[in-house]
């Protein structure tokens, strides 16, 4: 497989997996940019098991989704139920905490970063499709779960708690409870990605996790339509791959491209290209061209 | 002892820069019911902006002062239809949605700054607007023109922007609004003039705040924005969103915390010990210490 195909699609599919963890603690409207600090701190910390542990990947891995997970579980104790800006500042500051503890760090590479990371498998084309297969399966696994999630009573509890949280509160909903299993949950994603992020490129740096990343992934979800996942799905690849097709002096401009977008999006269609009504007007017709297919 | 007062005194006046730029914000939120996190990189923007007036017409610091100000005023001014409009559509006031697209308009800030202005490179201000001449030193104490001036006119624009809050008509329309939109609305009071009138002195009190941050730091680049504007938001809401006073006192809090923290902790941790302390108070009290008033 040619190298930018394979960058192409991986990077895809962590744009994806990134933009499905913000969706999730969306769904209560949480901006929850944790999730780029996790990537930052499991990525890190899973190289530099590997680099210096000599611990194989795929426990590298392992740890790396675990310790997202943890770090969320531990942060949604406090700000599971708070107000979205607080829960915004509060990932600002991760993000900041995390890179000056980097930066600081001979152990990783401080501000140099790690380079050199070696090959899953030893062999440079089995870390290729090995990385590949495990995002892919990473993409089913998850989007089943927010498939089903999105289709459950839980879906429709965290969709009133986006609407009105007094509302959701007075029907016996656990706001808090609910934003910290979709904090939780987000914060995994994310330790994942963070790994594989790394393991892309076979090293980590500083500047792979900066406020680019939060500026890509906001605009992938609120473009795409932040009330379903189907949308980052779509826009994701989209928005990640058409800049590559411009010549460099435009496609360097692509985070400017990515601002005026969102703006013109929030202005003219607040809910972004494919929302809930779009996705449930497919559905309708896919069901109905399945019964008269039955009948 | 000196270290210690020394230290003092750049937090104040970085403190006071604090306090112009949570107020600008909180009189946005208050009036206009936006959160404009971005607010910080339009003043970033209008320091960049001061610069390049000043290198291409050879103008003194007035042409500065007035490019700056004048710069702050137009980019809140026109950004004020694109949240109008975001509001509208949601049919209500949306705290939510007018945050993003702020962080929208300041992606486009920040990259545009780091793109077309010194070819991405840090500005530096001379002359006057850079700040740096030594007014008084005692040991290690030295206090700059910049500091001074930081501290002086962050003092009286903030009292006027008081007076103008409390003791006037425009100020009492302002008060009206927050407290009460649909009573504001019943008594007459123009909604949308008002409100575009507290993007414009937001605009001013941003542009005196760009003025006085060229005059503090000497310098600017393209991050500056975001950091500061992390900063801001970070005071407005452990004060308590909205809360003027409350502002005031964090904001002031923060400067002393920062340069002290930079007077006794080397490299780069300094910013982290600073940040954790504001992660933990809003952590612990994510509603302010002084309470949300919206």
């Amino acid at each position: 497989m040619p190298l930018p195909v394979y960058y192409f699609i991986s990077i895809s599919a962590i744009n994806i997996l990134m933009s499905w963890a913000l969706y999730l603690p969306y769904r209560v409207a949480h901006l929850h940019f944790l999730t780029i600090a996790n990537m930052a701190i499991s990525g890190y910390t899973a190289g530099w098991l590997v680099m210096s542990l000599h611990v194989p990947f795929w426990i590298a891995l392992l740890i790396g989704f675990a310790l997202g997970g943890v770090m969320g579980f531990l942060i949604s104790f406090l700000i599971g139920d708070a107000p979205t800006f607080a829960v915004v500042i509060v990932g600002f500051t991760f993000i900041y905490i995390t890179r000056t503890v980097i930066e600081n760090t001979k152990a990783v590479g401080g501000t140099l970063g790690m380079f050199g990371l070696p090959s899953i498998g030893g062999n440079p084309v089995f870390h290729r499709w090995a990385i590949l297969i495990i995002l892919f399966a990473m993409l089913v696994i998850f989007g089943f779960l927010i498939h089903r999630f999105d289709h459950s009573r839980l879906g429709r509890a965290a969709s009133t708690t986006f609407m009105d949280k007094d509302l959701a509160s007075s029907l016996g909903i656990d706001i808090k409870k609910m934003g910290m299993l979709l904090q939780t949950a987000s914060c995994i994603i994310a330790g994942g990605c963070g790994v594989l992020y790394g393991f892309i490129f076979k090293s980590f740096h500083l500047d792979f996790f900066t406020f680019h990343l939060v500026g890509i992934f906001m605009t992938i979800i609120f473009v795409g339509g932040y009330s379903t996942m189907w949308g980052s799905l779509l826009l994701a690849p989209i928005l990640y791959g058409v800049p590559l097709l411009f010549p460099p002096a435009i496609a360097s401009w692509r985070i400017v491209i990515y601002g005026v977008l969102l703006i013109t999006v929030l202005v003219l269609k607040p809910e972004g290209f494919i929302t809930r009504k779009f996705v449930h007007s497919i559905e309708t017709v896919l069901s109905s061209k399945r019964k008269i297919r039955n009948m | 002892m000196q270290v210690f007062l020394a230290q003092v005194l750049n937090g104040l006046s970085l403190g006071s820069i604090y306090i112009l730029l949570v107020t600008g914000f909180n009189l946005l939120l208050l009036v206009a019911m936006i959160i404009h996190f971005s607010y910080p990189q339009v003043v970033v923007f209008s320091m960049y902006i001061a610069w390049v007036a000043m290198k291409y017409t050879g103008g003194g610091p007035v042409i500065g002062v007035l490019a700056a100000v004048g710069a702050a005023i137009l980019m809140n001014v026109f950004c004020a239809p694109l949240f109008q409009k975001v509001m509208k559509k949601r049919g209500e006031v949306d705290i939510n949605s007018t945050m993003v697209l702020s962080m929208g308009i300041g992606m486009i800030i920040t990259d545009v700054l780091s793109h077309s202005f010194n070819n991405g490179f840090p500005i530096s201000f001379e002359g006057l607007l850079s700040g740096h001449e030594t007014i008084f030193r005692l040991g290690l104490i030295s206090l700059q023109s910049g500091q001074v001036a930081a501290l002086g006119i962050g003092i009286v624009a903030v009292s006027g922007f008081f007076v103008l809050l409390y003791k006037t008509r425009a100020g009492r329309a302002f008060r009206a609004i927050a407290e009460d939109p649909n009573g504001a609305k019943l008594v007459g009071l123009p909604i949308l003039r008002t409100s575009l009138a507290g993007y414009a002195l937001t605009g001013l009190l941003g542009g005196v705040s760009a003025i006085l941050l060229a005059m503090l730091f000497g310098s600017a680049s393209p991050g500056l924005g975001e950091q500061v504007a992390h900063k801001v938001l970070a005071v407005s809401i452990i004060a308590g969103l909205g809360n003027l006073v409350g502002g005031l006192v964090v904001g002031l809090a923060l400067g002393v915390l920062e340069a002290l923290v930079q007077g006794y902790v080397s490299g780069s941790w300094s910013n982290s010990i600073a940040f954790v302390i504001m992660l933990v108070v809003i952590l612990i009290r994510p509603k302010g210490l002084f309470g949300i008033k919206l």
